[in-house]
């Protein structure tokens, strides 16, 4: 008799720590406060920190840059693209992109002899 | 008759030390083949003392990666006030940048220095990458760039 009760107790028990997070995981949670079985497994994930297998310490342009811009391989910057994705109205932390030539004047410096816009030409 | 003449005589003489003043000054830049993207540019000047006293130019138009450009990002701590109409794309590898400025005569044979910072993607930056002082009888010598400009003039 013994025997039995123990028999269920433990296959009870081990039908609730299987069971319960596999239906928890099913049931939606029916307020903000309310938290799964499977919420505490996920949170446990989001703790555990980031370890990176190796990192490019060189002295690139970009993955260098103190700023920590989101660089990836589109985002080149020959003399072909310079668009305005960024910055045009101030960038977060840090300054507009200036004014391309012949669209305002050069600044007053004391460098140019008036106001006339600089003529380029690239070969 | 006589007060039109005496007329143009005065605004000749108006309008000529203001023409006198200035002249058109070309910057001539070409960039080695590195082979890398295209190359930021800062062009700047200094006085006799090495202090910042203004940009020409800027090839490059995004002002992120103008900490990049080291010594002239020092100077004027990234304003890009600074570069306002005076900002162009920046430059491919091998190829040349000609940029005609009104400059102001006050810049030659009075001790200027004329820089350039130079930066492209993942590869070295190179601040003070030329170093030309300004003077009528150095314009038109090749000088020779650090790392990637192959020849910059000046000629007036």
């Amino acid at each position: 008799m013994r025997k039995i009760l123990i028999l269920l107790a433990t296959s009870s028990a081990l039908t609730a720590a299987i069971g319960l997070p596999a239906w928890s995981a099913l049931q939606a949670p029916t307020d903000a406060n309310s938290q799964s079985f499977a919420a505490f497994f996920e949170d446990a994930a989001q703790t555990l920190p980031l370890i990176l297998a190796s990192n490019d310490d060189g002295h690139s342009f970009f993955k260098n840059s103190r700023r920590h811009h989101d660089h990836d391989d589109d985002d080149d910057h020959d003399d072909s693209d310079d668009d305005n994705d960024d910055c045009d109205g101030g960038c977060r932390g840090g300054a507009p992109n200036p004014a391309p030539a012949g669209t305002v004047a050069p600044p007053q410096n004391g460098l140019f002899g008036s106001g006339a816009a600089p003529k380029v030409q690239v070969n | 008759m006589k007060s039109l003449l005496a007329t143009l005589v005065v605004t000749t003489a108006l309008t000529f030390p203001g023409a006198a003043m200035a002249r058109p000054v070309t910057l001539s830049t070409t960039l080695n083949n590195y082979g890398g993207d295209g190359a930021y540019l800062a062009l700047y000047v200094t006085d006799t003392s090495g202090a910042y006293v203004g940009s020409l130019w800027m090839a490059g138009t995004k002002s992120k990666y103008y900490e990049h450009l080291t010594d002239w990002y020092r100077a004027t701590g990234g304003d890009t006030g600074q570069i306002n109409g005076i900002t162009g794309a920046s430059l491919g590898a091998g190829r040349t940048l000609e940029i005609t400025l009104d400059l102001a005569d006050t810049l030659f044979d009075a001790g200027y220095t004329l820089h350039i910072d130079a930066a492209v993607e993942d590869m070295r930056d190179s601040p003070n990458e030329v170093s030309v002082p300004l003077t009528t009888t150095g314009a038109g010598t090749p000088v020779k760039g650090r790392r990637y400009i192959a020849s910059f003039t000046y000629d007036m």
